[in-house]
């Protein structure tokens, strides 16, 4: 989890090693305890200490982790040679890790040899069948060949096992957003809530799902959850006081005309929302103000 | 940070000498054939003093706290670790061009 003050740490020492302050080695560390995906720079920089061989000397054992971690920011950025050189000098200091093995079946991954990255899987699962990475590995390398039926599969088999996995819950809900069956990714984020209950995230989500699927009573329960979201993070997500305002008006529509003590409470808290935003507006974007409470006013929210 | 660490070994000296302190009555009291019924004052205090430098030290050395409000403006969660363990390659980003000098040079 990347909590505020972190972010904005992350951020001052990116401009700063951008702008070639020192402290690479730092921010590598950072990206790396954050599981931020910061490739190209991870790339650029984690080389430019790995050529500089007193300043990998300095690193003592973490040298390993470094070429590790510039292995697959290769390969995500798709530098084939560099991600290969550094598996190289990897399987060379460790023959027969798996750890290592992984990375190989990922540069296959990367040059979508997916028969062969298949074939190196199951020879890395054959020793340890219940290994988290690898299996893992082959719901990646499912949805990267665009199948995300396969991948749901490998997904819920993988959480048949290692049910307290929670970010292989949030991979599932994301892949069943994806193919819009919003039941199941629902289902999901429950899941993740039961499991974080303080994670404001997993409330909006939860809450956007079942906004999307429809019908006053998901909606009523999206409000929940989005009233829930301002709770934890201090009405400080705009993205949950705007969930907030659509809530109230879609509410309001489908109850009109329907018994009036119902809508006694509702518009109250959604005002109190549109409020909210608005203030925040007035203090972080203060140009986009007019076109906010443009909005509110066609929505009937604030007068 | 100074301080408080020098506080800290002050702290935990004091009670390796209660320690000490203690055995060697003990020993004593061995010899003069006593009952040993509670360490002696002098050691007490010692143990007492010890116990307030390691908890000064304790408070101090570690600096600032951190909040345990979720929704405090320290901790509040931003966002979630993107899903390495998922990470997948073929995507839109490899249209980009990179740089080519970059190189591993051994």
């Amino acid at each position: 989890m990347v909590g505020a003050a972190e972010e904005a740490r992350l951020n001052r020492l990116e401009s700063q090693v951008d702008n070639g302050g020192g402290g690479a080695w730092e921010y590598l560390c950072l990206v790396q305890k954050l599981g931020a995906r910061r490739s190209e720079k991870v790339l650029k920089h984690g080389l430019s200490i790995l050529n500089d061989p007193r300043a990998r000397s300095r690193l003592g054992v973490e040298e390993w982790t470094l070429y590790e971690q510039v292995a697959i920011a290769a390969l995500d950025c798709q530098q084939i040679d560099v991600a290969k050189e550094c598996i190289a000098a990897l399987s060379m200091k460790f023959p027969g890790s798996i750890r290592v093995g992984k990375l190989e079946g990922m540069l296959l991954e990367a040059k979508e040899a997916w028969a062969d990255a298949e074939k190196a899987y199951a020879r890395l699962l054959e020793d340890s069948p219940l290994d988290q990475v690898i299996l893992k590995r082959k719901v990646a390398m499912a949805k990267a060949q665009g199948n995300p039926a396969a991948a749901v599969e490998y997904l819920n088999k993988y959480l048949e096992i290692f049910m307290a996995d929670h970010d292989a819950w949030r991979e599932l809900a994301e892949i069943y957003v994806n193919l819009q069956m919003y039941k199941q990714a629902a289902y999901c984020y429950e899941e993740l809530i039961l499991c974080q209950p303080i994670v404001p995230l997993y409330h909006l989500a939860y809450a956007d799902v079942l906004y999307t699927m429809g019908g006053l009573e998901n909606i009523q329960t999206a409000k929940k959850y989005y009233a829930s979201t301002v709770n934890l993070t201090g009405g400080k997500n705009t993205r949950a006081l705007y969930g907030l305002c659509l809530c109230g008006v879609v509410i309001g529509q489908l109850t009109k005309g329907r018994n009036k003590d119902e809508k006694a409470e509702s518009p109250d808290m959604s005002s109190l929302a549109a409020k909210a935003l608005l203030k925040d507006y007035k203090e972080r974007s203060p140009e986009k103000l007019s076109l906010v409470t443009t909005m509110m006013k066609n929505m009937k929210l604030i007068s | 940070m100074g301080i408080g660490v020098f506080v800290g070994v002050l702290g935990g000296l004091l009670l390796a000498h209660a320690a000490y302190s203690t055995v060697q009555y003990r020993g004593m009291l061995k010899i003069m054939e006593e009952e040993f019924s509670g360490p002696p004052p002098n050691v007490i205090i010692e143990l007492l003093l010890g116990l307030a430098l390691c908890a000064i030290a304790g408070l101090a050395v570690p600096e600032k706290f951190h909040s345990i409000l979720p929704y405090s403006e320290e901790n509040r969660v931003v966002s979630l670790p993107a899903n390495l363990d998922f990470m997948i390659f073929n995507h839109r980003g490899r249209a980009l061009p990179f740089d080519p000098e970059l190189k591993l040079k051994t």
